[in-house]
């Protein structure tokens, strides 16, 4: 046999010994992968509403209790009407309320923008006043490690508690990534629409401030109806 | 024959210390600065390393009469992205959270110098049972060195050893701070330095 047939031939019983051992490691841990990414989204969503600290582990059990407790998933209509529905309609917006007793303390809107690399997914938490931030967390993005990649690292995501997205008069502000850290001249009353931004990664900032604000605009229906205090019908399930 | 004589033990002892991959051969210091501000990633990672090590070092070694020689870095390579995928898909099985931290660094473990040179230089020459103590070796070399790194990193720069907090509140009352140096990754620059110093000073004939 020829060295080169020689070579071709073990290259080739290489690569499927390879592609084998992969599919079936792919194929066997899919299960338990996907229910991971499962649970990291509700720990991200229990994240956003204070309910879970980021830095102390949880087991998985745990969680999916928290959640079940407090958290509901549902739906609004591009009108802001929140209803009680199970099957996804292609028009409706899906949001996640935070119950506290009967009341709703809070509710979540999923965040699904353009990053600099590719998508940034995660959820931000808005107080039941319509305006006020509670959270912001980020569960899967394509950044740069210790640049864009920040943005989901607690010390970011801090910045955004307690931040408004309506300006001082009331109207829409959205909220929007600084470029680095704010400066302390910084104008006092746009202070509560801003966030610091991440030195070296000024693309990302720019891309998440945009899809924010496109996320809240969507949903600013929604946030009318909890500015005003209309009721928002919840039917028990 | 004692144990410490065996060519095993001694395949398995010399990467350990006199020829270190980090402090040694400077090898793989992007991951040592990269995963090591907590213990947790480290030890995750020197564990994943350690994995595909040694089990690259056995396959290959395995291999290595049969191999063609013209295309044996492509074979080495395959063997060593196969295992690092499994490793990763493991990862992201069973340790989720630590996965998510560890995030490109395990895919990155392809591109680590010391996988490729244990194989290149170790496995196409010697038997499979002194190359596998060869990999374990070296894996666990380059685990000591991430794991004394991150120990300081953590301890000094968040006053906390594998999460739990060590510092008590009282020293922060009276005025101590965390070090944020320790953070960034040129402290693990310094730290390793200072290390790679330290043995040179252990182990020169005085």
């Amino acid at each position: 046999m020829s060295s080169y047939v020689k070579s071709i031939f073990f290259a080739l019983t290489t690569a499927v010994t390879c592609s084998f051992l992969l599919t079936a490691a792919s194929a066997g841990l899919k299960g338990l992968q996907l229910e991971n990414i499962e649970v990291d989204k509700k720990k991200n969503i229990l994240m956003a509403v204070g309910l879970v600290n980021s830095e102390e582990t949880i087991q998985k059990k745990d969680i999916l209790d928290i959640y079940q407790e407090n958290i509901q998933g549902l739906w609004v209509s591009p009108e802001g009407e929140i209803l009680d529905q199970t099957s996804a309609v292609e028009t409706l917006l899906p949001i996640y309320i935070y119950l506290k007793g009967k009341e709703i303390a809070s509710y979540i809107i999923p965040v699904n923008t353009r990053g600099l690399w590719g998508k940034i997914f995660g959820y931000l938490a808005l107080n039941s006043d319509g305006s006020t931030i509670t959270g912001f967390t980020v569960y899967k993005h394509s950044e740069t490690p210790g640049l864009g990649g920040e943005i989901e690292k607690r010390w970011f995501q801090k910045n955004f508690e307690g931040k408004k997205i309506l300006d001082q008069i009331g109207g829409f502000a959205s909220i929007s990534i600084a470029k680095g850290f704010l400066p302390e001249t910084f104008p006092q009353d746009k202070l509560p629409n801003f966030v610091d931004g991440i030195s070296g990664a000024t693309l990302t900032g720019k891309y998440l401030t945009t899809g924010l604000r496109n996320v809240l605009q969507t949903y600013e229906p929604v946030s009318i109806k909890f500015r005003t205090r209309q009721s928002i019908l919840i039917r028990e399930k | 024959m004692k144990l410490t004589k065996t060519n095993h033990y001694k395949a398995f002892s010399v990467p350990l210390l006199q020829e270190n991959p980090i402090s040694r051969q400077m090898l793989g210091i992007c991951s040592a600065l990269a995963v090591t501000v907590q213990m947790k990633t480290a030890i995750v990672m020197g564990l994943s390393l350690t994995f595909v090590l040694a089990f690259s070092n056995l396959a290959i070694s395995l291999m290595r009469n049969v191999i063609p020689r013209n295309i044996r870095m492509i074979v080495e390579l395959s063997v060593i992205a196969s295992l690092v995928i499994i490793a990763d898909e493991l990862l992201r099985a069973f340790l989720y959270d630590i996965s998510k931290q560890l995030s490109v660094f395990v895919g990155l473990i392809i591109t680590n110098c010391i996988v490729m040179g244990r194989a290149e230089t170790y496995a196409l020459g010697h038997p499979p049972g002194l190359s596998f103590m060869d990999g374990l070796g070296n894996g666990a070399g380059y685990s000591s060195v991430l794991i004394s790194v991150a120990f300081i990193r953590e301890l000094l720069g968040s006053g906390k050893l594998l999460g739990y907090q060590v510092i008590p509140t009282m020293a922060y009352d009276l005025g101590y701070e965390n070090m944020g140096f320790m953070l960034l990754a040129p402290a693990a620059f310094i730290i390793i330095g200072l290390l790679v110093w330290f043995q040179n000073w252990l182990t020169s004939d005085r």
